[in-house]
């Protein structure tokens, strides 16, 4: 509820506000600018918009004030601030969408970068009151399109600032306001032609960029990797994300790790339980020991158990592959275990020992599926030697027969 | 199969457009099921699998009809090509199996890979024994040998593969529609079932 303001204070603030816009713009204050658009994060705002909602007319302020040439832009401001204290939360976005492509038409006037950081409080804006504007309309039983049209305002924006300029710094965070909509609206196939422009556009120096830019640039392409399932691209992606990132950012640095750790335990690379506790990563938990141990009733369970989290992550049908080196495990233990009570027979391996001690993890397996198995664990390199289908034994090869992934993933 | 998934994604975004909350339409289930089986391969996704789970309602994938996807998937990404034909044999519908039936040949020359390049050379591997895991002919499963460029040899018993170690994976050089079929009295009763509708 808007608190009682008299109409003097109310006009005092309303021209305070105008008076900072004036003084940020002539001054080419890019940072005092870049406060004054911050509609859903700057909790001051919110007595302007008490201000706007009481005096009722504030066209009038702006016409008489200095500021008046960037009216196009100070009133549908004026606009989106006040509805969105009243939580009409479409109406914010509409406004707020005018107001920005009237900055826009600005920004591009300018010729230094001075005004980037505006510039990018917009983009974060946009994306923010876009969000909160779809659920609104979902709530009322309505489509939910202004994320959607956010993107399409950005996708503009990533065009102003795609050129030889100085300006074009500021294309990777707008490329990353673009990756969370895009990933939020399922339309990640959009990515694609933005991530095509910088990484090999001539005009875009990667290393030039923010390093935070850079950070949340890899996680959102790590990510992507991830889930098209190439590996050592994701790795490398995430890995630089994860080592660039603030270690006081620890929200952030468990989101990459989310993605990074399946990664890791596909190329053969374990974490410490320890790193799993900081960050409150315990969904892993189960899924490494059952790696560790060869336990296939584990790695399942495991897998059912956060089944929902990691389908929601897109991550199931990574650890779902693990199964492979869990086997790989298995017989490897077994061959240990035989190795202490005969070292000259352990590397002959009966089939039916293997389908016992799955039988013993509640796995029923019978021997032409466990010799299936094997066979595949022999054809992508995870064990070494051969299977003699009549003799229904497994005979390990004496040098390196499991032998380990070392970084790189299971054969395809 | 290209027009199936084109139909299928208009379907799920009419699904989605009309959806009640917490709520799933009679065949949604089904659809979905189709959705996955014609998406095994990685090579024919636009949209990655994994991505597409992201936004499939948890009661849906629980289903019955996905949880046989679900599995059938599993297999084919391990390559447990015993799993996966024995399964689709005891419990794919008649359209899954039509699905299915186009990756069966893939799945049959990978088994044929593993067998050749794990199997010891002085214990060939039986034809009969492996044309019954893969269910079909023998004499298929010969030819499909011969097609893949791999040795058959006899023992005396029967026709046997000879394991030479072929680093290279197996790709029959034509596509027959032979090496496709699952020889399954139950899918051949399906497949009467629907001619007579």
């Amino acid at each position: 509820m808007a608190a009682y303001m008299s109409m003097g204070e109310a006009h005092r603030r309303i021209a305070e506000y105008l008076n900072r816009f004036y003084d940020a713009v002539s001054s080419q204050d890019g940072k005092s600018l870049s406060r004054l658009f911050s509609i859903s994060s700057d909790s001051s705002l919110q007595f302007l918009a008490d201000a706007l909602n009481t005096f009722q007319d504030a066209n009038r302020i702006i016409r008489q004030s200095e500021s008046s040439q960037y009216a196009d832009i100070i009133v549908p401001v004026f606009r989106a601030l006040q509805s969105y204290r009243l939580r009409n939360l479409v109406e914010s976005y509409l406004a707020f969408e005018k107001a920005a492509n009237a900055f826009v038409q600005e920004f591009r006037n300018w010729e230094s970068a001075w005004a980037l950081e505006a510039l990018c409080v917009i983009a974060y804006e946009i994306r923010i009151l876009a969000e909160r504007a779809d659920k609104e309309l979902a709530s009322i039983g309505k489509s939910p399109e202004k994320l959607k049209g956010a993107g399409s305002f950005l996708m503009k924006v990533f065009g102003v600032l795609a050129g030889k300029g100085p300006k074009r710094v500021g294309a990777l965070y707008v490329t990353c306001q673009l990756f969370k909509i895009y990933f939020k609206l399922g339309t990640v196939h959009l990515c694609r032609s933005v991530i095509r422009s910088i990484e090999t556009a001539r005009i875009f120096d990667f290393e030039e960029f923010p390093a935070r830019d850079k950070v949340t640039y890899m996680y959102y392409t790590g990510r992507l990797e991830v889930y098209n399932e190439n590996f050592p691209a994701a790795d490398h992606k995430l890995s630089y994300a994860l080592t660039h990132c603030s270690p006081l950012k620890e929200a952030n640095i468990r989101m990459i790790l989310k993605y990074l750790i399946p990664v890791k335990l596909s190329i053969g690379i374990l974490p410490w339980n320890s790193l799993l506790d900081k960050f409150n990563l315990t969904e892993y938990n189960n899924v490494v020991l059952a790696l560790k141990r060869g336990d296939l009733r584990l790695l399942r369970h495991a897998l059912e158990e956060h089944e929902d989290r990691f389908l929601r992550s897109g991550v199931y049908l990574v650890l779902e592959k693990l199964e492979l080196q869990v086997y790989q495990r298995l017989i490897k233990k077994i061959y240990l275990i035989q190795k202490q009570k005969d070292p000259n027979k352990a590397h002959q391996i009966k089939l039916d020992v293997i389908v016992k001690a799955l039988k013993w993890l509640e796995m029923d397996m019978d021997v032409d599926e466990v010799e299936c198995i094997v066979s595949i664990l022999i054809y992508k390199n995870l064990m070494k030697g051969y299977f003699a289908h009549k003799s229904k034994v497994v005979v390990l090869s004496k040098q390196d027969p499991f032998p380990r992934l070392n970084g790189k993933p299971v054969t395809s | 199969m290209e027009q199936l998934t084109k139909a299928l994604t208009s379907l799920f975004n009419l699904y989605e457009a009309n959806r009640a909350p917490h709520s799933i339409y009679k065949d949604e289930a089904e659809f979905h099921s189709y959705y996955v089986l014609l998406h095994l391969c990685s090579d024919n996704q636009g949209e990655s699998l994994s991505l597409w789970f992201r936004h499939v309602p948890f009661v849906i994938m629980k289903s019955k009809e996905m949880c046989f996807a679900r599995r059938i998937l599993r297999f084919f990404r391990l390559g447990n090509y015993k799993q996966l034909i024995y399964t689709t044999e005891a419990e794919a519908s008649y359209l899954q199996y039509c699905i299915i039936e186009r990756y069966i040949s893939e799945i049959r020359a990978l088994a044929l890979s593993c067998v050749n390049y794990g199997g010891y050379k002085l214990q060939p591997y039986p034809l009969t024994h492996l044309s019954n895991l893969l269910m079909m002919q023998e004499s298929d499963l010969e030819s499909l040998c011969v097609d893949c460029g791999l040795q058959t040899s006899s023992d005396g018993i029967g026709k046997v593969l000879l394991s030479t170690k072929l680093t290279s994976s197996c790709n029959p050089k034509r596509e027959y529609q032979k090496y496709c079929e699952l020889v399954s009295e139950r899918l051949e009763r399906l497949a009467a079932e629907v001619s007579e509708l």
